[in-house]
């Protein structure tokens, strides 16, 4: 069976784990868990008739205390890039968070979603926003880890985007 | 309980230390800290590129594993040792082969490790299995293969990691506290309040929902693996402070120890120390 590693790469708090929750056990989490180093989980998902198994790395996020380390994210075929609409600021971070990636592994097929499309009244982002990423050949689709609006849809186009780049 | 150097940079020094506490008749924890050496001795050879096969020859990679016993009286003893036994018994077996990460055998890397985790389940479940429900046990593995950790968590022991004294919680406890929690169903002090807190959502032998994770050290760095015979008692920031203030891993445990046991050390307590410790 094709393998594919998929790392989830943030700023902190953004909302990675729950998405992956979500994707792999239709689950969310009412409580904030702080990633301390990579957690990994697997789901193996069907694409039009090709079994993929998904190797989902979720990496600690960024914060005032550490960087991403690089070496986590060595043999990723793809990169899921989250940003909290609500914090501006998780947005304004993910140009160097890719300058950080595509340093390390160059360039790999990628996406970002923007969570927390519940809470769209609180968003901090805008329609220029959008334009800036599609303008920079990123892929976004707007998720919700707590409704799981978008979840499957984000990580399958992720996943039929490593296929295609073999 | 060990030191063990680890070979480039600096080296590994390690201990584990176990204790009934003052109120329990059995201590039902176990622990295992291991170096695992594996050594090229090369005799003859034509190949003059030598320098390919340095990593080989110096190869040491650690194992530290906490194990917390559940059952009645007796039962939890035997189920933490049995675990941990089959644990490194099938990790002795199948792991030889790796001598460094890489990307390509990394995956594979961890599915053993998990592998191994199934396997002692798996002989909880057949040894238990005619006596209706059996024993079972927390699992706290770290299979270090520098500067990589790999860890693997079943139940409530936790793995904590520490750099220039910031604390962190490396596992999230599968009880079922944190699981009513996490849905939103109970506060935190609401759990507090309930024996929820201490009773597992995942066991080895039970109901088995193993997480996966791993986390890159630095020197400098100190991985702790303990029971909740120590969280009961001790909270974290006292233990960052032990954990720094201490010349050796060895002292770092018989402190962590006497602070649960100060507090009243209700229930077992087992502490695994590493700490990488860089070459001056």
């Amino acid at each position: 069976m094709i393998q594919k590693k998929i790392c989830m790469v943030g700023v902190f708090g953004t909302g990675k784990t729950s998405l992956v929750q979500q994707f792999v056990h239709s689950m969310f989490s009412e409580k904030y868990h702080s990633t301390v180093g990579v957690k990994i989980d697997r789901k193996e998902v069907d694409l039009s008739g090709t079994k993929v198994n998904l190797l989902l790395w979720d990496l600690a996020g960024r914060d005032e205390f550490e960087d991403i380390p690089t070496s986590y994210l060595r043999g990723s075929a793809g990169i899921f890039y989250v940003v909290d609409g609500t914090r501006r600021e998780t947005f304004d971070q993910i140009a160097d968070l890719r300058d950080l990636v595509n340093g390390a592994i160059g360039d790999v097929p990628s996406l970002v979603a923007l969570n927390k499309k519940d809470l769209t009244d609180q968003w901090r982002l805008g329609k220029g926003d959008h334009n800036t990423l599609v303008e920079a050949g990123l892929h976004t689709i707007g998720t919700s880890a707590k409704t799981g609006e978008g979840v499957e849809e984000a990580f399958i186009w992720l996943a039929n985007a490593t296929v295609k780049s073999e | 309980m060990m030191t063990q150097n680890s070979g480039v940079g600096g080296t590994v020094d390690s201990f584990g230390l176990t204790h009934r506490g003052k109120v329990r008749e059995v201590n039902e924890d176990h622990f295992f800290v291991a170096a695992l050496h594996k050594t090229l001795d090369l005799r003859h050879t034509s190949i003059e590129e030598l320098d390919a096969f340095e990593h080989l020859r110096r190869s040491e990679d650690h194992l530290f594993v906490v194990a917390d016993g559940v059952g009645t009286i007796g039962g939890g003893r035997i189920a933490s040792g049995t675990a941990v036994r089959t644990l490194v018994t099938y990790i002795g077996r199948t792991m030889g082969c790796y001598y460094s990460y890489d990307v390509e055998s990394e995956n594979e890397f961890i599915e053993q490790l998990e592998n191994a985790v199934k396997h002692a389940h798996e002989t909880l479940l057949e040894e238990f299995s005619s006596k209706g429900t059996g024993p079972a046990t927390t699992l706290t593995m770290a299979t270090l293969m520098w500067p990589r950790a790999y860890l693997i968590h079943v139940g409530d022991s936790r793995a904590y990691h520490l750099r220039r004294g910031r604390i962190r919680q490396i596992t999230q406890d599968q009880t079922m506290g944190e699981l009513m929690i996490d849905q939103g169903i109970m506060t935190e002090e609401q759990v507090k309040r309930s024996s929820l807190s201490n009773t597992l959502s995942s066991a080895v032998g039970a109901e088995m929902k193993p997480s996966v994770g791993l986390i890159d050290l630095n020197w400098g760095d100190t991985l702790l693996l303990c029971s909740d015979g120590l969280t009961r008692h001790v909270p974290d920031d006292a233990i960052a402070e032990i954990l720094a203030q201490a010349d050796t891993a060895q002292v770092a445990c018989e402190r962590l120890v006497d602070a649960a046991l100060e507090d009243g050390g209700r229930d077992n307590i087992t502490v695994v120390v590493g700490r990488m410790v860089e070459n001056s």
